[in-house]
């Protein structure tokens, strides 16, 4: 299980001790946050790795990824570190990975979206639109953090993009590499914490700069 | 006339500051120096930007100088935009090998408490 964290500190403790209860192995990968993230995320007891510096999500989400491999993990599940997925959902991506690569969490099918507001909606549905159109595929959420894949898989889906734009990018390399995806429903919780560290409608713009033009 | 001085004074300036610095190779020196000449040249007499620009289609001899100086400066632009771009990716990658060895290394050695 990977957790990238960038000043998380209120609520990490809190997130990474229902997944350690539910008994998996997770790294949580500090970003250069600024308070006591790292501290928080030992508390449970998962394996914390810092960045000296912020980098960004993708960055942070590829180091847990490398992190977790070098453990010898056979399964990589990506987790957001706010506290929005439910660790319900878990077993069931690791399930679908039974007849496919790789298990993308997808907010719109069927499951609850709790607290969002409906020009979240909106916005999460233009995103996904944008996404489907640059990489090809025909999805119903394209942004959830919540995913799982194979270790095998982890070569072609390496993340190149720094920042926000690594969920188009990997859709991307879904696309090209040829891997079986599957999507699988999942309940998102949106807390006045997770809102506020979301991306709003400016940031949209600055990940679809960073997707064209940034490493 | 006034500008013709303070252009010149720029152009020494710059000279002046390549000279300070020129740990680099002799050819880059006497390129910049060379530069710098022609530059110098064309301040001094404008006259010669004009029949270039003739020669080369061009109306004026200014507009023939913003040209060239647009172009030559897009492709200093594009050369350390993708300098900057590789940069990027080695500090990523330098940063990602520190955390990882950094908490691999806290497993078989927990960190010492801090010194007081």
């Amino acid at each position: 299980m990977v957790i990238a964290a960038f000043n998380e500190a209120k609520v990490i403790c809190e997130v990474i001790s229902g997944v350690v209860a539910a008994g998996w192995p997770v790294v949580v990968v500090d970003d250069g946050s600024r308070d006591d993230t790292a501290e928080q995320a030992r508390i449970p007891g998962a394996d914390v790795v810092r960045h000296g510096i912020n980098l960004g999500q993708g960055a942070a989400l590829q180091t847990g990824i490398d992190y977790a491999l070098r453990r010898g993990a056979k399964h990589i599940v990506t987790f957001d570190a706010d506290g929005q997925h439910a660790i319900e959902d878990v077993p069931a991506l690791i399930e679908a990975l039974g007849d496919a690569d790789i298990a993308l969490g997808s907010r719109f099918l069927g499951k609850q979206i709790e607290g969002a507001s409906s020009s979240r909606r909106v916005l999460l549905r233009t995103a996904t639109l944008v996404s489907n159109g640059l990489s090809g595929m025909k999805l119903t959420d394209a942004h959830c953090g919540l995913r799982a894949f194979r270790a095998e898989a982890a070569p072609a889906l390496r993340i190149t993009k720094d920042r926000m734009a690594h969920a188009s990018e990997l859709l991307r390399k879904i696309k090209t590499s040829g891997l079986r995806v599957v999507e699988v429903p999942v309940t998102v919780r949106y807390t006045e914490h997770s809102m506020s560290k979301g991306q709003g409608g400016m940031q949209a713009v600055r990940i679809l700069f960073d997707y064209f033009f940034h490493s | 006339m006034i500008i013709r001085v303070l252009l010149l004074i720029g152009l020494a300036a710059i000279g002046w500051f390549v000279f300070l610095r020129r740990n680099r190779l002799p050819l880059h020196i006497v390129t910049v120096f060379a530069l710098l000449a022609v530059a110098a040249v064309a301040v001094v007499s404008p006259d010669l930007t004009q029949r270039a620009a003739e020669l080369v289609g061009v109306g004026r001899g200014t507009d023939l100088v913003l040209y060239l100086s647009v172009v030559s400066m897009s492709f200093i632009l594009i050369h350390y935009y993708s300098k900057f771009v590789e940069l990027q990716r080695k500090l990523t990658d330098m940063t990602r090998e520190v955390a990882i060895l950094r908490a691999e290394l806290e497993r078989v050695a927990p960190p010492r408490p801090e010194a007081p």
